[in-house]
Protein backbone atom coordinates (compact mmCIF):
# COMPACT_ATOMS: atom_id res chain seq x y z
CA UNK A 1 0.00 0.00 0.00
CA UNK A 2 2.70 2.40 0.99
CA UNK A 3 5.10 1.33 -2.10
CA UNK A 4 1.86 2.24 -4.08
CA UNK A 5 1.97 5.54 -2.51
CA UNK A 6 5.35 6.40 -2.62
CA UNK A 7 4.99 5.61 -6.43
CA UNK A 8 2.59 7.76 -7.17
CA UNK A 9 4.49 10.53 -5.78
CA UNK A 10 7.37 9.98 -7.24
CA UNK A 11 5.62 9.75 -10.92
CA UNK A 12 3.40 13.24 -9.98
CA UNK A 13 7.21 14.56 -9.48
CA UNK A 14 8.21 13.45 -12.76
CA UNK A 15 5.59 14.73 -14.08
CA UNK A 16 5.92 17.77 -12.51
CA UNK A 17 9.76 18.19 -13.61
CA UNK A 18 9.16 17.69 -17.01
CA UNK A 19 6.98 20.13 -17.29
CA UNK A 20 8.50 22.69 -15.65
CA UNK A 21 11.46 21.95 -18.31
CA UNK A 22 8.85 22.31 -20.88
CA UNK A 23 7.55 25.23 -19.52
CA UNK A 24 11.06 26.86 -19.38
CA UNK A 25 12.15 25.97 -22.64
CA UNK A 26 9.07 27.70 -23.65
CA UNK A 27 10.25 31.20 -21.97
CA UNK A 28 13.41 31.79 -21.19
CA UNK A 29 12.60 34.08 -18.38
CA UNK A 30 10.72 33.06 -15.22
CA UNK A 31 9.84 35.30 -12.40
CA UNK A 32 10.88 34.76 -8.72
CA UNK A 33 8.00 34.19 -6.64
CA UNK A 34 7.61 38.14 -5.11
CA UNK A 35 4.64 36.89 -2.72
CA UNK A 36 5.51 36.19 1.12
CA UNK A 37 4.75 33.42 2.31
CA UNK A 38 4.56 33.16 5.75
CA UNK A 39 1.53 36.27 5.66
CA UNK A 40 -1.12 36.49 8.17
CA UNK A 41 -4.12 35.09 7.03
CA UNK A 42 -5.95 36.65 10.00
CA UNK A 43 -5.12 40.57 8.30
CA UNK A 44 -7.59 40.12 5.15
CA UNK A 45 -10.73 39.14 7.22
CA UNK A 46 -10.11 41.63 9.74
CA UNK A 47 -9.74 44.32 6.97
CA UNK A 48 -12.84 43.49 5.44
CA UNK A 49 -14.27 43.12 8.64
CA UNK A 50 -13.45 46.55 10.13
CA UNK A 51 -14.33 48.39 6.71
CA UNK A 52 -17.90 46.39 7.05
CA UNK A 53 -18.32 47.74 10.36
CA UNK A 54 -17.03 51.31 9.58
CA UNK A 55 -19.65 51.38 6.59
CA UNK A 56 -22.38 50.09 8.94
CA UNK A 57 -22.01 52.55 11.53
CA UNK A 58 -21.31 55.46 8.89
CA UNK A 59 -24.92 54.21 7.79
CA UNK A 60 -26.41 54.62 11.77
CA UNK A 61 -25.21 57.43 12.19
CA UNK A 62 -26.85 58.97 9.51
CA UNK A 63 -25.32 62.05 9.17
CA UNK A 64 -26.50 64.88 7.25
CA UNK A 65 -23.18 65.53 5.02
CA UNK A 66 -25.01 68.36 2.85
CA UNK A 67 -25.88 70.12 5.80
CA UNK A 68 -22.35 69.77 6.78
CA UNK A 69 -20.57 70.27 3.71
CA UNK A 70 -22.38 73.62 3.17
CA UNK A 71 -21.51 75.05 6.01
CA UNK A 72 -17.86 73.86 5.70
CA UNK A 73 -16.88 78.07 4.89
CA UNK A 74 -17.82 78.72 7.90
CA UNK A 75 -14.75 76.76 9.41
CA UNK A 76 -12.34 78.83 7.58
CA UNK A 77 -14.22 81.78 8.87
CA UNK A 78 -13.86 81.05 12.36
CA UNK A 79 -9.98 80.15 11.96
CA UNK A 80 -9.97 83.36 10.71
CA UNK A 81 -11.50 84.98 13.69
CA UNK A 82 -9.86 83.09 15.54
CA UNK A 83 -6.50 83.83 14.35
CA UNK A 84 -7.32 87.98 15.21
CA UNK A 85 -5.42 87.25 18.68
CA UNK A 86 -6.94 89.30 21.32
CA UNK A 87 -4.55 89.74 24.58
CA UNK A 88 -6.65 92.08 26.28
CA UNK A 89 -7.77 89.30 28.73
CA UNK A 90 -4.63 87.74 29.17
CA UNK A 91 -4.44 87.90 32.72
CA UNK A 92 -7.67 85.45 33.08
CA UNK A 93 -6.11 83.15 31.07
CA UNK A 94 -3.14 82.86 32.21
CA UNK A 95 -4.04 82.22 36.12
CA UNK A 96 -6.44 80.24 34.81
CA UNK A 97 -3.65 78.45 32.56
CA UNK A 98 -1.77 78.50 35.55
CA UNK A 99 -4.37 76.46 37.70
CA UNK A 100 -4.91 74.09 35.16
CA UNK A 101 -1.17 73.06 35.00
CA UNK A 102 -1.10 72.94 38.89
CA UNK A 103 -4.10 70.84 38.95
CA UNK A 104 -3.30 68.80 36.36
CA UNK A 105 0.49 68.40 38.73
CA UNK A 106 -1.74 67.89 42.01
CA UNK A 107 -3.16 65.45 40.66
CA UNK A 108 -0.18 63.33 38.91
CA UNK A 109 1.81 63.37 42.22
CA UNK A 110 -1.10 62.22 44.48
CA UNK A 111 -1.98 59.55 42.36
CA UNK A 112 1.80 58.87 41.88
CA UNK A 113 1.54 57.69 45.87
CA UNK A 114 -1.30 56.20 46.14
CA UNK A 115 -0.90 54.11 42.73
CA UNK A 116 2.46 52.89 44.23
CA UNK A 117 0.12 51.66 47.09
CA UNK A 118 -2.58 49.89 45.63
CA UNK A 119 -0.04 48.78 42.85
CA UNK A 120 1.96 47.03 45.75
CA UNK A 121 -1.81 45.58 46.82
CA UNK A 122 -3.02 44.41 43.29
CA UNK A 123 0.96 43.00 42.62
CA UNK A 124 0.49 39.26 42.72
CA UNK A 125 4.14 38.50 44.03
CA UNK A 126 4.34 40.87 47.12
CA UNK A 127 1.30 39.54 49.60
CA UNK A 128 0.47 36.94 48.17
CA UNK A 129 -2.88 37.28 48.59
CA UNK A 130 -4.48 35.99 44.98
CA UNK A 131 -8.12 37.31 46.60
CA UNK A 132 -7.22 40.65 47.33
CA UNK A 133 -4.83 41.72 43.63
CA UNK A 134 -8.00 40.32 41.79
CA UNK A 135 -10.17 42.25 43.89
CA UNK A 136 -8.31 45.45 43.78
CA UNK A 137 -7.16 45.52 40.28
CA UNK A 138 -10.74 44.64 39.15
CA UNK A 139 -12.17 47.76 40.86
CA UNK A 140 -9.45 49.88 39.54
CA UNK A 141 -10.23 48.04 36.30
CA UNK A 142 -13.98 49.43 36.36
CA UNK A 143 -12.73 52.93 37.53
CA UNK A 144 -10.57 52.98 34.58
CA UNK A 145 -13.14 52.26 32.35
CA UNK A 146 -15.45 55.54 32.75
CA UNK A 147 -13.99 58.46 30.90
CA UNK A 148 -12.37 61.37 33.72
CA UNK A 149 -14.60 64.07 32.99
CA UNK A 150 -17.42 62.12 34.41
CA UNK A 151 -15.66 61.43 37.95
CA UNK A 152 -15.07 65.16 37.62
CA UNK A 153 -18.73 65.87 37.08
CA UNK A 154 -19.80 63.80 40.43
CA UNK A 155 -16.51 65.10 42.03
CA UNK A 156 -18.42 68.66 41.57
CA UNK A 157 -21.34 67.82 42.85
CA UNK A 158 -20.17 66.65 45.82
CA UNK A 159 -17.68 68.84 47.01
CA UNK A 160 -18.67 71.85 44.98
CA UNK A 161 -16.66 74.20 42.33
CA UNK A 162 -13.35 74.68 42.49
CA UNK A 163 -10.00 72.89 42.37
CA UNK A 164 -10.63 69.83 44.80
CA UNK A 165 -12.73 68.66 42.62
CA UNK A 166 -10.69 68.53 39.44
CA UNK A 167 -8.02 67.21 41.76
CA UNK A 168 -9.94 64.30 42.89
CA UNK A 169 -11.92 63.54 39.81
CA UNK A 170 -8.69 63.66 37.62
CA UNK A 171 -7.12 61.61 41.08
CA UNK A 172 -9.64 58.70 40.45
CA UNK A 173 -8.50 57.95 36.90
CA UNK A 174 -4.83 58.51 37.33
CA UNK A 175 -4.64 56.35 40.31
CA UNK A 176 -6.39 53.75 38.51
CA UNK A 177 -4.22 53.92 35.32
CA UNK A 178 -1.27 54.15 37.99
CA UNK A 179 -2.22 50.87 39.89
CA UNK A 180 -2.57 48.76 36.79
CA UNK A 181 0.45 50.06 35.24
CA UNK A 182 2.84 49.54 38.93
CA UNK A 183 1.35 46.21 39.34
CA UNK A 184 2.71 45.20 35.85
CA UNK A 185 6.32 46.64 37.04
CA UNK A 186 6.34 45.30 40.45
CA UNK A 187 4.86 41.80 39.04
CA UNK A 188 7.73 41.81 36.39
CA UNK A 189 10.75 41.64 39.06
CA UNK A 190 12.40 38.48 39.37
CA UNK A 191 11.10 36.04 41.30
CA UNK A 192 14.43 35.57 42.58
CA UNK A 193 15.29 38.49 44.21
CA UNK A 194 12.69 38.40 46.67
CA UNK A 195 13.06 35.08 47.56
CA UNK A 196 16.56 35.60 47.98
CA UNK A 197 15.33 38.30 50.68
CA UNK A 198 13.00 36.40 51.70
CA UNK A 199 15.42 33.24 52.89
CA UNK A 200 17.05 36.14 55.36
CA UNK A 201 13.87 36.40 57.04
CA UNK A 202 13.30 40.30 56.01
CA UNK A 203 9.42 41.11 56.30
CA UNK A 204 7.17 41.46 52.95
CA UNK A 205 6.88 45.70 53.58
CA UNK A 206 10.55 45.62 53.73
CA UNK A 207 11.12 43.58 50.64
CA UNK A 208 8.90 46.21 48.62
CA UNK A 209 10.44 49.29 49.56
CA UNK A 210 14.14 47.66 49.27
CA UNK A 211 14.26 45.55 45.92
CA UNK A 212 11.02 45.93 43.80
CA UNK A 213 10.07 49.38 44.45
CA UNK A 214 14.23 50.62 43.67
CA UNK A 215 13.99 48.15 40.57
CA UNK A 216 10.59 49.26 38.93
CA UNK A 217 11.70 52.86 39.90
CA UNK A 218 12.63 54.01 36.20
CA UNK A 219 9.05 52.51 34.76
CA UNK A 220 7.63 54.38 37.38
CA UNK A 221 9.32 57.76 36.17
CA UNK A 222 8.67 56.60 32.59
CA UNK A 223 4.74 56.48 33.68
CA UNK A 224 4.65 59.32 35.38
CA UNK A 225 6.31 61.23 32.46
CA UNK A 226 3.73 59.94 30.13
CA UNK A 227 0.76 60.36 32.39
CA UNK A 228 1.55 64.38 32.65
CA UNK A 229 0.94 64.65 29.22
CA UNK A 230 -2.78 63.06 29.47
CA UNK A 231 -3.59 64.83 32.34
CA UNK A 232 -2.79 68.30 31.31
CA UNK A 233 -4.97 67.64 28.00
CA UNK A 234 -8.00 65.65 29.94
CA UNK A 235 -7.28 69.16 32.62
CA UNK A 236 -7.71 71.24 29.82
CA UNK A 237 -10.92 70.17 28.85
CA UNK A 238 -12.28 69.61 32.11
CA UNK A 239 -13.50 73.18 32.31
CA UNK A 240 -15.62 72.32 29.45
CA UNK A 241 -18.12 70.22 31.24
CA UNK A 242 -18.33 72.65 33.88
CA UNK A 243 -15.12 72.55 36.28
CA UNK A 244 -12.75 75.83 36.64
CA UNK A 245 -9.08 76.23 34.38
CA UNK A 246 -8.21 76.90 30.89
CA UNK A 247 -11.17 74.76 29.27
CA UNK A 248 -13.87 77.25 31.08
CA UNK A 249 -12.41 80.01 29.20
CA UNK A 250 -12.44 78.43 25.67
CA UNK A 251 -15.58 77.19 25.94
CA UNK A 252 -16.91 80.13 27.49
CA UNK A 253 -15.34 82.54 24.83
CA UNK A 254 -16.08 80.49 21.87
CA UNK A 255 -20.29 80.52 22.88
CA UNK A 256 -20.12 84.28 23.42
CA UNK A 257 -18.65 84.72 20.43
CA UNK A 258 -15.11 86.64 21.66
CA UNK A 259 -12.84 84.82 19.48
CA UNK A 260 -9.52 86.43 19.90
CA UNK A 261 -9.65 84.88 23.71
CA UNK A 262 -10.40 81.93 22.78
CA UNK A 263 -7.63 82.02 20.37
CA UNK A 264 -5.19 83.12 22.51
CA UNK A 265 -6.36 80.15 25.45
CA UNK A 266 -6.01 77.19 22.30
CA UNK A 267 -2.46 78.81 20.85
CA UNK A 268 -1.48 78.49 24.94
CA UNK A 269 -2.81 75.29 25.40
CA UNK A 270 -1.01 74.27 22.63
CA UNK A 271 2.24 75.92 23.30
CA UNK A 272 2.05 73.86 26.88
CA UNK A 273 1.44 70.84 25.65
CA UNK A 274 3.87 70.75 23.05
CA UNK A 275 6.60 71.65 25.58
CA UNK A 276 5.21 68.71 27.79
CA UNK A 277 5.91 66.28 24.89
CA UNK A 278 8.93 68.04 23.60
CA UNK A 279 10.14 67.82 27.66
CA UNK A 280 9.71 64.21 27.74
CA UNK A 281 11.13 63.39 24.50
CA UNK A 282 14.70 64.89 25.30
CA UNK A 283 14.79 63.14 28.92
CA UNK A 284 13.57 59.54 27.05
CA UNK A 285 16.58 60.33 24.59
CA UNK A 286 19.65 61.15 27.56
CA UNK A 287 18.45 58.26 29.59
CA UNK A 288 17.43 55.29 27.95
CA UNK B 1 37.20 53.25 56.34
CA UNK B 2 34.88 51.22 54.45
CA UNK B 3 33.75 53.33 50.81
CA UNK B 4 30.49 52.40 49.87
CA UNK B 5 29.72 50.54 46.32
CA UNK B 6 26.89 52.88 44.25
CA UNK B 7 23.92 50.27 43.45
CA UNK B 8 22.69 52.82 40.92
CA UNK B 9 24.68 54.27 37.48
CA UNK B 10 25.70 57.72 38.10
CA UNK B 11 22.47 59.50 35.38
CA UNK B 12 20.32 57.27 36.44
CA UNK B 13 20.97 58.36 39.98
CA UNK B 14 20.81 61.75 39.09
CA UNK B 15 17.62 61.46 37.15
CA UNK B 16 15.89 59.95 40.25
CA UNK B 17 16.88 63.15 42.15
CA UNK B 18 16.23 65.35 39.62
CA UNK B 19 12.65 63.82 39.46
CA UNK B 20 11.99 63.69 43.26
CA UNK B 21 13.11 67.66 44.04
CA UNK B 22 11.04 68.31 40.66
CA UNK B 23 8.26 66.52 42.31
CA UNK B 24 8.45 68.42 45.74
CA UNK B 25 9.22 71.62 44.38
CA UNK B 26 6.35 71.39 42.38
CA UNK B 27 4.13 70.21 44.71
CA UNK B 28 4.82 73.30 46.91
CA UNK B 29 4.52 75.47 44.24
CA UNK B 30 1.08 74.02 43.20
CA UNK B 31 -0.52 73.35 46.03
CA UNK B 32 0.46 77.01 46.60
CA UNK B 33 -1.03 78.41 44.00
CA UNK B 34 -4.63 76.25 44.12
CA UNK B 35 -4.78 76.36 47.88
CA UNK B 36 -5.44 73.14 47.66
CA UNK B 37 -5.30 70.81 51.08
CA UNK B 38 -6.13 67.22 51.66
CA UNK B 39 -6.99 68.11 54.81
CA UNK B 40 -9.97 69.69 53.67
CA UNK B 41 -10.80 66.89 51.72
CA UNK B 42 -10.85 64.90 54.45
CA UNK B 43 -12.77 66.79 57.09
CA UNK B 44 -15.39 66.69 54.21
CA UNK B 45 -15.33 63.59 54.07
CA UNK B 46 -18.60 63.42 55.76
CA UNK B 47 -20.28 65.29 52.67
CA UNK B 48 -18.56 62.96 50.62
CA UNK B 49 -19.89 59.42 51.77
CA UNK B 50 -23.58 60.68 52.36
CA UNK B 51 -23.56 61.66 48.82
CA UNK B 52 -22.20 58.15 47.67
CA UNK B 53 -24.36 55.92 50.05
CA UNK B 54 -27.67 58.46 49.25
CA UNK B 55 -27.45 59.67 46.37
CA UNK B 56 -25.60 57.21 44.46
CA UNK B 57 -26.00 53.94 45.64
CA UNK B 58 -27.93 51.94 44.80
CA UNK B 59 -27.94 52.10 41.18
CA UNK B 60 -31.50 52.39 39.87
CA UNK B 61 -32.47 51.85 36.51
CA UNK B 62 -34.59 54.40 34.34
CA UNK B 63 -38.20 54.14 33.17
CA UNK B 64 -38.43 51.13 31.18
CA UNK B 65 -39.52 53.30 28.03
CA UNK B 66 -36.20 55.16 27.99
CA UNK B 67 -34.05 52.18 28.23
CA UNK B 68 -34.47 51.29 24.49
CA UNK B 69 -33.34 55.15 23.80
CA UNK B 70 -30.53 54.64 26.21
CA UNK B 71 -29.38 51.33 24.48
CA UNK B 72 -29.28 53.08 21.03
CA UNK B 73 -27.06 56.34 22.42
CA UNK B 74 -24.61 53.54 23.29
CA UNK B 75 -24.56 52.27 19.44
CA UNK B 76 -24.13 55.32 18.25
CA UNK B 77 -21.26 56.06 20.66
CA UNK B 78 -19.76 53.16 19.23
CA UNK B 79 -20.32 53.61 15.77
CA UNK B 80 -19.07 57.07 16.18
CA UNK B 81 -15.41 55.76 17.60
CA UNK B 82 -15.93 52.86 15.03
CA UNK B 83 -16.10 55.12 11.62
CA UNK B 84 -14.16 57.80 12.91
CA UNK B 85 -11.15 56.05 14.04
CA UNK B 86 -11.24 54.00 10.50
CA UNK B 87 -11.49 56.90 8.24
CA UNK B 88 -8.60 59.00 10.42
CA UNK B 89 -6.45 55.55 9.69
CA UNK B 90 -6.83 55.91 6.34
CA UNK B 91 -6.18 59.20 5.91
CA UNK B 92 -3.51 58.85 8.32
CA UNK B 93 -1.69 56.52 6.32
CA UNK B 94 -1.75 58.29 2.99
CA UNK B 95 0.00 61.13 4.90
CA UNK B 96 1.93 59.46 6.98
CA UNK B 97 3.98 58.11 4.06
CA UNK B 98 4.57 61.49 3.21
CA UNK B 99 5.70 62.12 6.93
CA UNK B 100 8.96 60.31 6.63
CA UNK B 101 11.70 61.50 5.37
CA UNK B 102 13.49 58.26 4.65
CA UNK B 103 10.10 57.10 2.72
CA UNK B 104 8.44 60.09 1.52
CA UNK B 105 8.55 61.22 -3.04
CA UNK B 106 9.80 64.92 -0.69
CA UNK B 107 11.42 64.64 1.96
CA UNK B 108 11.35 68.33 2.82
CA UNK B 109 7.99 68.28 2.77
CA UNK B 110 8.36 65.95 5.57
CA UNK B 111 9.15 68.27 8.58
CA UNK B 112 6.12 70.14 7.87
CA UNK B 113 3.69 67.29 7.93
CA UNK B 114 5.29 66.12 10.89
CA UNK B 115 4.92 69.24 12.15
CA UNK B 116 1.07 70.49 11.44
CA UNK B 117 0.16 66.48 13.05
CA UNK B 118 1.88 67.59 15.97
CA UNK B 119 -0.41 71.10 15.96
CA UNK B 120 -3.74 68.90 15.26
CA UNK B 121 -2.67 66.49 17.96
CA UNK B 122 -1.63 68.64 21.24
CA UNK B 123 -5.26 70.50 21.33
CA UNK B 124 -7.85 68.03 22.41
CA UNK B 125 -10.39 66.48 21.05
CA UNK B 126 -13.10 68.20 23.08
CA UNK B 127 -11.61 71.68 21.79
CA UNK B 128 -11.72 70.91 18.65
CA UNK B 129 -15.21 69.72 19.28
CA UNK B 130 -15.98 73.16 20.60
CA UNK B 131 -14.56 75.07 17.73
CA UNK B 132 -16.33 73.01 15.38
CA UNK B 133 -19.37 73.45 17.31
CA UNK B 134 -19.62 77.54 16.38
CA UNK B 135 -19.01 76.76 12.97
CA UNK B 136 -20.81 73.57 11.92
CA UNK B 137 -23.74 73.68 14.49
CA UNK B 138 -24.54 70.81 17.39
CA UNK B 139 -24.78 67.34 16.41
CA UNK B 140 -23.57 63.92 16.13
CA UNK B 141 -21.59 65.02 12.67
CA UNK B 142 -19.60 67.16 14.51
CA UNK B 143 -18.38 64.95 16.81
CA UNK B 144 -16.92 62.61 14.39
CA UNK B 145 -15.25 65.65 12.67
CA UNK B 146 -13.48 66.32 16.10
CA UNK B 147 -12.78 62.46 16.70
CA UNK B 148 -11.46 62.37 13.47
CA UNK B 149 -8.94 65.17 13.59
CA UNK B 150 -7.45 63.83 17.00
CA UNK B 151 -7.10 60.30 15.95
CA UNK B 152 -5.42 61.12 12.65
CA UNK B 153 -2.74 63.02 14.14
CA UNK B 154 -2.00 60.44 16.96
CA UNK B 155 -2.41 58.08 14.08
CA UNK B 156 -0.08 60.10 11.26
CA UNK B 157 2.78 60.47 14.41
CA UNK B 158 2.43 56.22 15.21
CA UNK B 159 2.72 55.41 11.49
CA UNK B 160 5.51 57.75 10.74
CA UNK B 161 7.78 56.13 13.90
CA UNK B 162 6.73 52.68 13.23
CA UNK B 163 8.30 52.84 9.35
CA UNK B 164 10.81 54.57 10.51
CA UNK B 165 11.90 51.91 13.45
CA UNK B 166 11.11 48.95 10.61
CA UNK B 167 11.62 49.59 6.78
CA UNK B 168 14.59 51.06 6.12
CA UNK B 169 16.70 48.82 4.19
CA UNK B 170 13.78 47.24 2.17
CA UNK B 171 13.15 50.52 1.13
CA UNK B 172 16.51 51.96 0.31
CA UNK B 173 17.24 48.39 -1.93
CA UNK B 174 13.99 49.04 -3.89
CA UNK B 175 14.92 52.46 -4.32
CA UNK B 176 18.22 50.97 -6.19
CA UNK B 177 16.41 48.87 -8.58
CA UNK B 178 14.29 51.97 -9.62
CA UNK B 179 11.24 50.78 -8.02
CA UNK B 180 8.35 54.00 -8.11
CA UNK B 181 7.09 55.57 -5.02
CA UNK B 182 3.80 53.50 -4.99
CA UNK B 183 5.64 50.37 -5.76
CA UNK B 184 7.49 50.99 -2.40
CA UNK B 185 5.09 51.81 -0.64
CA UNK B 186 2.87 48.66 -1.56
CA UNK B 187 5.89 45.93 -1.55
CA UNK B 188 8.02 47.26 1.02
CA UNK B 189 6.29 49.15 3.91
CA UNK B 190 3.26 47.59 3.62
CA UNK B 191 4.41 43.96 4.31
CA UNK B 192 6.59 44.95 6.88
CA UNK B 193 4.56 47.41 8.65
CA UNK B 194 0.91 46.91 8.21
CA UNK B 195 0.98 44.78 12.06
CA UNK B 196 2.21 47.72 13.79
CA UNK B 197 -0.15 49.90 11.96
CA UNK B 198 -3.26 47.97 13.08
CA UNK B 199 -2.12 47.63 16.10
CA UNK B 200 -2.09 51.27 16.38
CA UNK B 201 -5.19 51.56 14.84
CA UNK B 202 -6.94 49.17 17.55
CA UNK B 203 -5.21 51.46 20.31
CA UNK B 204 -7.09 54.30 18.65
CA UNK B 205 -10.16 52.46 18.77
CA UNK B 206 -9.91 52.08 22.59
CA UNK B 207 -9.11 55.41 23.18
CA UNK B 208 -12.05 56.69 20.54
CA UNK B 209 -14.37 55.13 22.43
CA UNK B 210 -13.66 57.11 25.91
CA UNK B 211 -13.76 60.51 23.67
CA UNK B 212 -16.71 59.84 21.99
CA UNK B 213 -18.23 59.20 25.50
CA UNK B 214 -16.80 62.55 26.42
CA UNK B 215 -17.70 64.42 23.17
CA UNK B 216 -21.11 63.20 23.66
CA UNK B 217 -21.42 64.86 26.60
CA UNK B 218 -21.15 68.46 24.99
CA UNK B 219 -23.37 68.09 22.31
CA UNK B 220 -21.55 65.11 19.92
CA UNK B 221 -24.62 62.63 21.01
CA UNK B 222 -24.50 59.12 22.23
CA UNK B 223 -24.48 57.95 25.97
CA UNK B 224 -22.38 60.82 27.13
CA UNK B 225 -25.49 63.17 26.13
CA UNK B 226 -27.96 61.00 27.83
CA UNK B 227 -25.21 60.88 31.00
CA UNK B 228 -24.75 64.84 31.12
CA UNK B 229 -28.37 64.62 30.93
CA UNK B 230 -29.30 62.88 34.49
CA UNK B 231 -26.18 64.54 36.19
CA UNK B 232 -27.56 67.86 35.17
CA UNK B 233 -30.73 66.74 36.59
CA UNK B 234 -29.75 65.20 39.87
CA UNK B 235 -30.99 61.56 38.86
CA UNK B 236 -27.52 60.26 40.19
CA UNK B 237 -28.59 56.88 40.91
CA UNK B 238 -29.66 56.50 37.38
CA UNK B 239 -26.43 58.41 35.99
CA UNK B 240 -24.71 55.65 38.19
CA UNK B 241 -26.36 52.76 35.98
CA UNK B 242 -25.39 54.37 32.98
CA UNK B 243 -21.54 54.76 34.42
CA UNK B 244 -21.76 50.91 34.91
CA UNK B 245 -23.02 50.80 31.06
CA UNK B 246 -20.60 52.59 30.11
CA UNK B 247 -17.52 51.01 31.94
CA UNK B 248 -19.26 47.23 30.66
CA UNK B 249 -18.94 48.85 27.20
CA UNK B 250 -15.13 49.78 27.26
CA UNK B 251 -13.82 46.84 28.91
CA UNK B 252 -15.51 44.77 26.59
CA UNK B 253 -14.15 46.60 23.62
CA UNK B 254 -10.82 46.62 25.46
CA UNK B 255 -11.08 43.12 26.03
CA UNK B 256 -12.25 42.37 22.17
CA UNK B 257 -9.04 44.73 20.91
CA UNK B 258 -6.37 42.81 23.25
CA UNK B 259 -7.60 39.60 21.98
CA UNK B 260 -7.65 40.85 18.27
CA UNK B 261 -4.10 42.44 18.44
CA UNK B 262 -2.85 39.32 19.67
CA UNK B 263 -4.49 37.48 16.52
CA UNK B 264 -2.54 40.30 14.17
CA UNK B 265 1.09 40.19 15.81
CA UNK B 266 1.26 36.34 15.54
Amino acid sequence: MSMEYNGTIVNLKEKEYTEEKKRAKRKTTTKIPVKCRQRNRFIPGFLGGVALLSVLSLLYLDIDWLKMLSRVPDIGEVFWELAHLDFSNMDLILSSMVETISIAELSLLYSLILGILFGMLAARNIFRIPVLSVLVQSFFTFLRAVPTPVWVLLMLVCLGMGPEAGVAGLCVHTTAFFTKSFAQSFDSIPYETIEALEVTGTGRLSIFFNAVLPAALSQIVAWAGMRLETNFSECAILGMVGAGGVGYVISNSLQGYDYGTAGVAILLVFLVAYCIERMFVHIKKRFY
Amino acid sequence: MTKRIPLIARDLRKLYTGFLIAAVVLFLVCSFLTEFNVMTLIANGDAFWEFITEDFLPPALPKSSRIPGILSSVLVTLALAMSATTIAAVLAFFVSLFGSEKVAPFPRAARFVRGFATFLRNIPALVWAFILFSSLGIGTGVGFVALCITSFAFMVRAFVETMEDVSQDCVESLQAVGATFPQRVSQAILPSCLNGFLSWFLYCVEVNIRASTIVGMVGGGGVGLTLFSYIKSFRYDIALSIILLVAAMVIVVDQITARLRKEIMK
